[in-house]
């Protein structure tokens, strides 16, 4: 008796726990909810927050009966959380992606042509549209564009005794022997299999005429000419000692490295807000990008893509196309130091000398190869990168074993 | 465990219901089993579901029956990491079990002090790995403590985490470090079980130190010894935290372990269903050690 008591009493406590667990509230009221993530686009965390509840009071002000959460999360591991949480039916109804990621996600993402009219598409800058469509459809909104030159330190080049700047890869191995002889990198690169090889390979590869993957993206081409001038460029710099070894393997904080110690002369991977707070900003010199067979760079394009997954579409498409629209897109441009996708804009910087400097170039770069197994071909073209760099395999050597690591991959 | 009270001697019956005291342990137990049914026990079944599937992000998982396994087995990348991770297994466990080994011989005199010393070499145990990673990131980075220290005795003296054969070395050191408190303690235990009298006899017979822990002290610490080896070897094959905090799976994936394998392809690539695959492979290899070290230690006891 006591015993079947005892089961009884466990038994119903189980299903009370589980119905407890599983009733979720599902508060069907008037009140329809849109959930955002986004990244420090404005570095400043309580600056972003601040504009956010501006532009989310000034959205509901206007549409009373839709609540916007925005919640602002790091950029470091971003496409593992997103990925988790959209496995695990918790993904947000808008997020921010860059060009980069919107062939991975593009099964999970409503395409854009649901809520922007045809007048806010046509505002948009033609490269700008074509960076973010996927077989012929819009996947996200764009709401800011940026640019990556050629930044230099300018305490470094006075301490030097330098006053030209380098604009190709022979000027700049002509003049790295005297940044290294008064103990200054003249470059760095940072070859962490963690980075994306956008920012750090592939501009070289871009720049001496070369490119990622074939026109018709079914094979690889960074093993052509390009590649081979590109990595050997590279190797160069490296076995001349003009770069910190160290930064090929590991990455520390930023603050820890030689560039923020004011000990690098130039470099192409970072904004200048990266480096503002580490050289002062009448120390940074914004210059065109390095040129080999072309002058070319990477910019990005950030987007705010609805998922499928959101419950409120029509909500969610208000509420992007609000924070998309130019006025208020402007401010968040000029508060972030990013350039505007829309051509209503306009140029934001027209007198600040480095902003201004690098917005000029906004035209002549490129957001990388929006191919779907593009990120699981930097992650086998950056060991190779790694192997070849470290002295372990002969420049061709390495790009041929990174093709072949990368053939199966594109099926 | 209590002793069975004496019965009389009876035509043993076999009996349909359980004993009652049976049956309130198993009560006991039971909100135990489905928590572990529900958040071990099942999830490992639907990951070994998962690497029979096709399932990228965002899309539902499509049969593809041994598609991954094939893919894995040609995969030079899936080799590279099986050989990483069996190289650190084996670098790893005679390492910790040694350090355990030795401190446990160290302070297994109780008292003050060695309680205190104790409780302090626990404490690595409890640390996150993840803090342990960051700083020893920095202890063996360029010019970090260790390298320093390296350079100083003559030994090479550049970041250990970029040298490709030094970079498991490191990772072991950091490993060995986290863990040996653990194995320490369940040695200290196994010791304290020993009479001090078969020493004792042993000292009067004119044994010297070394020859009381050969002789003595070793085999009675055995299959403590062994436990410890299993539970580190274990370990040792699901080797991430410091992999991830330290290194990347680099210099040029040579510290790239299979569960970094793992995490690459699930959450890098999004290929849920070939990472579920070196899941099922970690699993094999796991169950294949882990009877042969059960073999192994049946015969001893």
């Amino acid at each position: 008796m006591r015993l079947r008591q005892g089961v009884a009493a466990v038994a119903i406590a189980l299903t009370a726990s589980l119905a407890a667990a599983c009733g979720g509230s599902d508060a069907a009221g008037d009140k329809q909810t849109v959930t955002m993530w986004i990244y420090p686009v404005i570095a400043d965390e309580t600056a972003h927050k601040a504009y956010w509840s501006e532009a989310v009071s000034g959205f509901q002000a206007a549409n009373p009966n839709i609540d916007v959460k925005v919640e602002v999360f790091p950029w470091a591991n971003r496409d593992q959380a997103l990925a988790t949480a959209i496995a695990g039916g918790k993904a947000p109804d808008v997020v921010y992606l860059i060009p980069d990621q919107l062939p991975k996600y593009a099964n999970s993402i409503e395409p854009a042509d649901s809520y922007l009219d045809a007048a806010a598409k046509a505002d948009y800058r033609p490269n700008v549209v074509k960076s973010v469509t996927i077989d012929g459809k819009m996947m996200g909104a764009p709401i800011l564009t940026s640019a990556l030159a050629l930044v230099c330190n300018k305490k470094v080049f006075d301490a030097v005794g330098q006053t030209a700047y380098p604009s190709t890869w022979d000027e700049m191995l002509a003049m790295a022997p005297a940044f290294k002889a008064k103990g200054y990198d003249m470059t760095a690169y940072f070859g962490d299999v963690k980075n994306s090889l956008n920012t750090s390979f592939y501009p070289l590869l871009w720049q001496a005429g070369g490119d990622v993957f074939s026109s018709d993206g079914k094979s690889v081409a960074f093993d052509g000419d390009g590649g081979k001038k590109a990595l050997g460029f590279l190797k160069q710099l490296v076995d001349g000692g003009y770069v910190d070894k160290s930064l090929l393997t590991t990455q520390p904080p930023l603050e820890q490295t030689r560039l923020a110690q004011n000990k690098v002369a130039c470099i192409w991977n970072y904004t200048p807000q990266d480096v503002e707070k580490f050289w002062g900003k009448d120390n940074i010199k914004v210059l065109p990008p390095l040129k080999q067979a072309t002058s070319m760079q990477y910019g990005t394009v950030g987007s705010l893509v609805m998922f499928k997954s959101a419950k409120n579409k029509a909500a969610a498409g208000k509420w992007i196309s609000y924070a998309t629209a130019p006025d208020q897109a402007k401010k968040y441009d000029t508060k972030s130091g990013f350039f505007a996708a829309k051509s209503s804009v306009g140029a934001l910087y027209a007198t600040d000398p480095v902003l201004g400097e690098l917005e000029k170039y906004v035209g002549t770069t490129t957001v990388g190869p929006l191919h779907v197994k593009a990120r699981d071909v930097m992650g086998v073209l950056a060991p190779e990168i790694q192997a070849a760099l470290l002295g372990k395999k002969s420049v061709d050597q390495a790009l041929a074993d990174a093709a072949k690591a990368a053939k199966p991959l594109l099926g | 465990m209590s002793a069975t009270p004496i019965r009389p001697a009876a035509p043993r019956r076999r009996s349909r219901v359980l004993r009652p005291e049976a049956r309130t342990g198993l009560l006991f137990v039971l909100p135990c089993l489905l928590l572990f049914l529900a958040f071990r026990f099942g999830p490992a079944v639907a990951g070994a579901a998962l690497s029979f599937t096709d399932y990228p992000l965002g899309a539902d998982p499509t049969w593809a029956g041994l598609k991954n396994f094939e893919r894995l087995v040609n995969d030079p990348t899936f080799w590279q990491a099986l050989k990483v991770t069996v190289v650190y297994t084996v670098l790893a466990v005679p390492a910790s079990v040694l350090v355990s080994l030795g401190m446990a011989m160290l302070t297994r005199r109780t008292s003050a002090m060695t309680r205190l010393y104790r409780s302090v070499f626990f404490l690595p145990v409890v640390t996150s790995l993840v803090l342990a990673g960051v700083v020893f990131t920095w202890v063996f980075s360029e010019g970090g403590p260790w390298s320093r220290a390296m350079g100083a005795i003559g030994l090479p003296g550049g970041s250990w985490l970029a040298d490709s054969v030094l970079v498991l070395p490191a990772l072991v050191i950091v490993s060995v470090w986290s863990r040996f408190g653990y194995g320490m303690l369940i040695l200290i235990a196994r010791l304290q079980d020993m009479p001090v009298e078969l020493e004792e006899a042993a000292m009067t017979d004119g044994a010297g130190p070394w020859q009381r822990f050969r002789h003595i002290v070793l085999p009675h610490l055995r299959p403590a010894l062994f436990f410890v080896a299993i539970i580190e070897t274990t370990v040792s094959f699901q080797v991430f935290d410091t992999v991830y905090v330290m290194t990347g799976g680099g210099p040029v994936r040579s510290s790239y372990t299979l569960v970094y394998a793992l995490f690459d392809q699930g959450f890098r690539y999004f290929d849920l269903g070939y990472a579920s695959a070196i899941g099922v492979a970690l699993f094999v290899m796991t169950m294949v050690v882990a009877v042969i070290q059960r073999l192994t230690l049946g015969r001893e006891s």
